[in-house]
């Protein structure tokens, strides 16, 4: 229960640099100001190698709800953790708070076991559509989370509140709060030790766009700080626009994980005519599996990536009859990769990344 | 991790351990000193109770259903209060009050519709009261109250109003003006000298708390007055009644009880109607007082002994159900003028006669134990100075002379069916006659020294003795054998 | 250390606030204000009536208590995923466990002594006397009914790492109704003669397994306190000890389950 580790902590990823992390926590924070940020890799604040979780059902059939994972998410990134609801994001997120154990395999934060709890006082986790103690203040939640870490910092704490815009709403009670405000105060109560490394679990669940805003500026400062922060979340526009990596899960699986410039290279064309007979859609949707074509009353809309050869699409239209009406080129969004990679059996891509 | 587990799974054993003992070390503490006090009583009580009753709440439970009995006293819903009762006392097995009333209402409270109350139920009060006093031993109250019903309701085997009091009296608690009453209960069990030793004993303490300072007592000195006043009247009355010259060895001097006088009991019965009774007949003892009990019964009734029934038989435990199957009416028959004319009807109240057996038993009993003073002054108070020529018992109840007989009836004649349908059976001694007055003859109590009672009439202008007069007869005095 | 008073104290401050513990609560102090008019219909009693009244009521309402706010202490936190929140700080599980058990007896401790004073202030009123030494006993039940309370909640808290709630609130409602009534059945058992041998030493076994509630029931004496006991305090201290060694065990049981259990 003492506050300072006083073992050094190496890290054992094979690229990080020989970093030493300090002796206690002011150290650490000292270090952080230390770390050169931007591009520059350090370790691997998370290493996840083949990791599974398997329930047994009632009907004595088990099931995987993680299966054979592997993951690195970098020290300093913001790293997205997708994946439709059900597919394991929280089980695994679960796992590395050592609140579950897993059924196999090995993960380690910042080089340690998972059961060890030095990891606990340099991380911190927001889980999804979390209620605080009702009774109590904003101040109060503070000051109880913080005495989990024999933390007596009033300043600190007010600090915190002041960061995520709370300072004013202190003295009120949490069930007077907006889902927003009670977003901020989660995010306030995981800052209160200086996390290394933050898991937040559906941080814009259910809030309004400018809350949305809020959260997502205060996580970008958050790796400014150089901290590591490990979305988990199907709000992909928020993801898209704040994480460095993205992962996606599809039922306890990687089926996606990488750099997200790297995973979203490539844009797509859309290209749309008229007079088209239902036959030739059916010929594009038989030949074109990486394509989504439409058809309605002979307007045909063929949306596939920019790399498929596009003038035989616009000959087959053209010699069937049918009249162009535009050629539309797009950069594709994060949303195509994610339909992409969870709406079919395609196998697991994996573009540039660490692994 | 898997270390830390063993050593916790090796504590937890060794705290079992610890535990079992202290447990079972403790166990023997708590049964003594706190452990509610079933034995015996758990018989009677449905699990569901039981385990209301077990499970800690039970003097809460105990004062709610109390509160709720009052109610059904209030509405004289009698039936109602006997379940609640028996809840009551095994819940709270400390609740005097309950136990008290309880067994005063079970022992007096049901009657049929011309009060005689239901004695079937006598049995179930006794132990009511002997459990009471069970689980109260440090009290005088149970004891006091269960001797009360020997004394006062059951009028016999007055044995068990001595050993009751007796207990009482050795507690603690009990109050001075209550411990009289022992030597009353010494005297009906004809323990004579024990009660003057008694009053005597009380005396001698009265008369300490008197003569002490600090006594703040107001009570204390007519407290002594009235014990002194009871001591006074007993010694009179030994000696009145010949008592002092018999046990001295004088034999018989014709003090008030000598020669022994002739009641001239004859008695007629008729069942007038089904269930319903009339009785006539005569008892030659002209100063009011006299109760004769007359008793009918089904012939094999539990417990029954000549005159009466052991109560105690039955009495080991509650018993709430009615007991509707047998048949068990007692009644008295009050003499005036010489003789007694009543009428029983005992159709109306079929829970409490239910004639479900086919022999009765019909018992006239009179004993001089139960006699008011100024009728044992003559009588003494075990029969000395009683007698009949066709019905003085000596054997029923040994060491008194007692007036006893009895008829068998049938089941058909009391309920008039069958033969007797259109003729009214009768009963009577051989010595009744019509108008049976008639037969009385010179054979009155007529001596000079029968103290009467307060109520004693005025000595009449001309015609028998003072106090031979009944005071309200409107046609003058009626001299013996004048009719 | 830090994080087990900080929990309990959170834990404590939750459960002076949940409005169903309140109702309980309430309804217990309303019965004991009250409890003085029963005395009208045994004017001979009026003692007994009230202290078994009153002592049952506090006993009745913190057994509802113990067990209504234990059996929800875990389930709740997991239903608010607020344990997560605490889990992932440098807080052991075990650490939780015992946070959660000690601020849910502080706060029933809290409640049952304001029903003591209750009762005392009940029972002065009504019976006029200021008198310590006859209004200080009165406070040996409810003390004693404190550590069966706290039994009771080490049952529940036991009992809420394997189970549901509702299951959980029926069956410590079971053991503490066998737990109460075996010390009777026992000694039924040992004094009858005609009892086989087998069946004595299956309830000797039963005995010392049962978690004893029976032993905290106190009440007897102090309801009718013309009864004298040889060396009190020594069973008082005695059963205290019998209870804090079995809250031990149980919250250890409970620490063995929760530590593996998935949230």
């Amino acid at each position: 229960m003492c506050v300072t580790f006083s073992t050094t902590v190496h890290l054992r990823a094979p690229n990080s640099l020989p970093l030493v992390f300090g002796l206690s926590q002011r150290d650490d924070r000292y270090n952080h100001a230390a770390i050169p940020l931007g591009g520059l890799r350090l370790g691997a604040a998370i290493s996840i190698k083949n990791l599974t979780k398997t329930y047994t059902l009632r009907s004595g059939v088990k099931s995987n709800a993680v299966d054979g994972i592997d993951l690195e998410v970098q020290e300093g990134e913001i790293f997205g953790f997708l994946g439709p609801n059900g597919a394991g994001k929280t089980t695994t997120i679960k796992m590395l708070l050592n609140i579950i154990e897993p059924t196999s395999g090995e993960a380690t934060i910042f080089g340690h076991e998972l059961d060890d709890m030095t990891v606990h006082k340099i991380i911190s986790y927001l889980p999804e559509k979390p209620y605080y103690y009702e009774h109590m203040t904003g101040m109060e939640i503070l000051r109880f989370y913080a005495s989990l870490f024999s933390i007596k910092d009033e300043e600190k704490c007010e600090g915190l509140l002041k960061k995520v815009n709370l300072y004013n709403d202190r003295e009120k009670p949490i069930a007077q709060y907006s889902k927003g405000m009670q977003q901020r105060i989660g995010l306030a109560q995981s800052l209160l030790n200086d996390p290394k490394l933050l898991f937040l679990d559906e941080p814009t669940g259910g809030l309004d766009p400018i809350a949305h805003k809020e959260i997502r500026d205060l996580i970008l400062q958050f790796r400014d700080e150089g901290k590591t922060v490990f979305i988990s979340s199907h709000e992909l526009s928020d993801v898209e626009r704040i994480c460095d990596r993205v992962a996606i899960i599809k039922k306890g699986k990687i089926a996606a994980q990488g750099k997200l410039e790297d995973l979203l290279q490539g844009g797509r064309i859309e290209v749309t005519a008229s007079d088209v007979s239902e036959s030739v859609a059916s010929t594009f949707r038989s030949s074109l599996s990486d394509g989504i074509v439409s058809w309605n009353g002979g307007r045909l809309i063929v949306d596939v990536p920019d790399s498929v050869d596009q003038n035989s699409i616009i000959d087959t239209i053209r010699s069937s009859g049918g009249l162009i009406q535009s050629i539309i080129p797009r950069r594709k969004r994060l949303e195509d990769l994610f339909v992409e990679t969870v709406s079919d059996d395609r196998p697991v891509q994996n573009v540039g990344g660490a692994s | 991790m898997k270390k830390s587990r063993s050593s916790i799974v090796a504590a937890v054993i060794g705290l079992f351990v610890v535990q079992a003992g202290l447990g079972l070390a403790l166990q023997p503490i708590w049964a003594k000193n706190y452990m509610p006090k079933q034995k015996g009583v758990a018989a009677g009580l449905n699990p569901d109770q039981l385990l209301a009753a077990l499970a800690g709440f039970r003097e809460m439970v105990a004062g709610i259903l109390w509160v709720r009995a009052d109610s059904f006293f209030e509405n004289g819903n009698y039936d109602a209060i006997l379940p609640i009762i028996r809840i009551v006392t095994l819940l709270d097995p400390h609740q005097l009050d309950v136990y008290a009333t309880g067994m005063w209402h079970i022992g007096y409270n049901f009657t049929d519709l011309q009060q005689r109350s239901d004695r079937r139920y006598l049995p179930s009060a006794i132990a009511l009261g002997s459990e009471g006093a069970k689980n109260n031993p440090d009290t005088y109250e149970m004891f006091f109250e269960t001797g009360w019903i020997w004394h006062h309701k059951i009028e016999d085997g007055y044995d068990r109003a001595v050993k009751w009091w007796d207990e009482a009296n050795t507690k603690k608690d009990i109050l001075p003006a209550r411990r009289n009453l022992l030597a009353s209960a010494y005297i009906r069990n004809g323990q004579i000298e024990k009660a003057m030793d008694y009053y005597a004993g009380l005396l001698a303490e009265a008369n300490k708390r008197v003569a002490d300072k600090t006594d703040t007592d107001p009570m204390s000195s007519s407290m002594r007055d009235t014990i002194e006043r009871n001591l006074d009247n007993h010694m009179i009355r030994m000696s009145q009644r010949g008592w002092m010259a018999k046990t001295k060895g004088h034999g018989p001097i014709p003090y008030d009880t000598e020669p022994p006088f002739d009641v001239g009991f004859s008695v007629k019965v008729t069942v007038t109607d089904a269930k319903k009774l009339e009785f006539e007949g005569t008892w030659n003892v002209l100063p009011v007082g006299t109760r004769i009990r007359v008793i009918l019964r089904d012939a094999d009734y539990p417990h029954a002994i000549a005159g009466g029934v052991d109560w105690d038989g039955d009495a080991e435990s509650v018993n709430l159900d009615p007991p509707t199957n047998t048949t068990y009416m007692q009644d008295q028959l009050y003499v005036r003028n010489r003789r007694f004319t009543k009428k029983i009807d005992m159709s109306a109240d079929p829970t409490m006669y239910p004639f479900n057996k086919d022999k009765y038993l019909l018992e006239f009993y009179y004993s001089p134990r139960n006699a008011p003073p100024h009728i044992q002054d003559k009588f003494s108070w075990d029969g000395q100075g009683l007698t009949d020529k066709n019905f003085l018992n000596t054997e029923i109840r040994p060491g008194v002379r007692v007036i006893y007989t009895s008829f068998e009836i049938s089941r058909d004649e009391i309920l008039r069916r069958g033969e007797w349908a259109d003729k009214a059976p009768v009963r009577m001694t051989s010595n009744f006659k019509k108008q049976g007055l008639n037969a009385i003859g010179s054979d009155v109590i007529n001596s000079e020294s029968l103290r009467s009672s307060t109520s004693a009439p005025k000595p009449a202008p001309t015609g028998p003795p003072p106090g031979m007069v009944p005071p309200s007869r409107p046609s003058g005095p009626v001299a013996p054998g004048s009719n | 250390m830090n994080a087990i008073v900080s929990i309990a104290r959170t834990t404590f401050a939750e459960a002076i606030r949940r409005k169903v513990l309140f109702i309980i609560f309430l309804i217990g102090v309303t019965f004991l204000a009250v409890a003085p008019g029963l005395n009208v219909l045994s004017a001979r009693q009026e003692r007994t009536v009230l202290v078994g009244f009153t002592l049952g009521v506090i006993q009745l309402t913190s057994a509802l208590i113990a067990i209504v706010l234990t059996v929800y202490l875990i389930p709740n936190e997991i239903e608010r995923r607020t344990i997560y929140t605490i889990l992932c700080k440098p807080v052991r599980r075990w650490q939780f466990f015992v946070g959660k058990y000690l601020g849910a007896v502080t706060a029933l401790g809290v409640m049952m002594a304001a029903m003591t004073v209750l009762l005392i202030i009940v029972f002065a009123l009504q019976q006029g006397t200021r008198d310590p030494a006859q209004l200080a006993p009165l406070a040996k039940g409810p003390l004693m009914f404190f550590f069966q309370m706290s039994l009771l909640a080490a049952v529940a808290m036991c009992l809420s790492a394997m189970v549901q709630p509702i299951l959980n609130f029926f069956l410590t409602g079971g053991i503490y109704l066998v737990g109460t009534l075996f010390g009777t059945i026992f000694e039924t058992f040992q004094e009858n003669r005609g009892v086989h041998p087998v069946t004595k030493a299956i309830s000797q076994l039963v005995m010392s397994i049962l978690p004893n509630f029976g032993k905290f029931n106190v009440q007897n004496p102090l309801i009718n306190p013309n009864q004298q006991i040889g060396n009190e305090s020594m069973y008082y201290i005695g059963t205290a000890l019998y209870g804090v060694v079995y809250i031990i065990i149980l919250l250890l049981i409970g620490i063995l389950v929760f530590e593996r259990k998935e949230v």
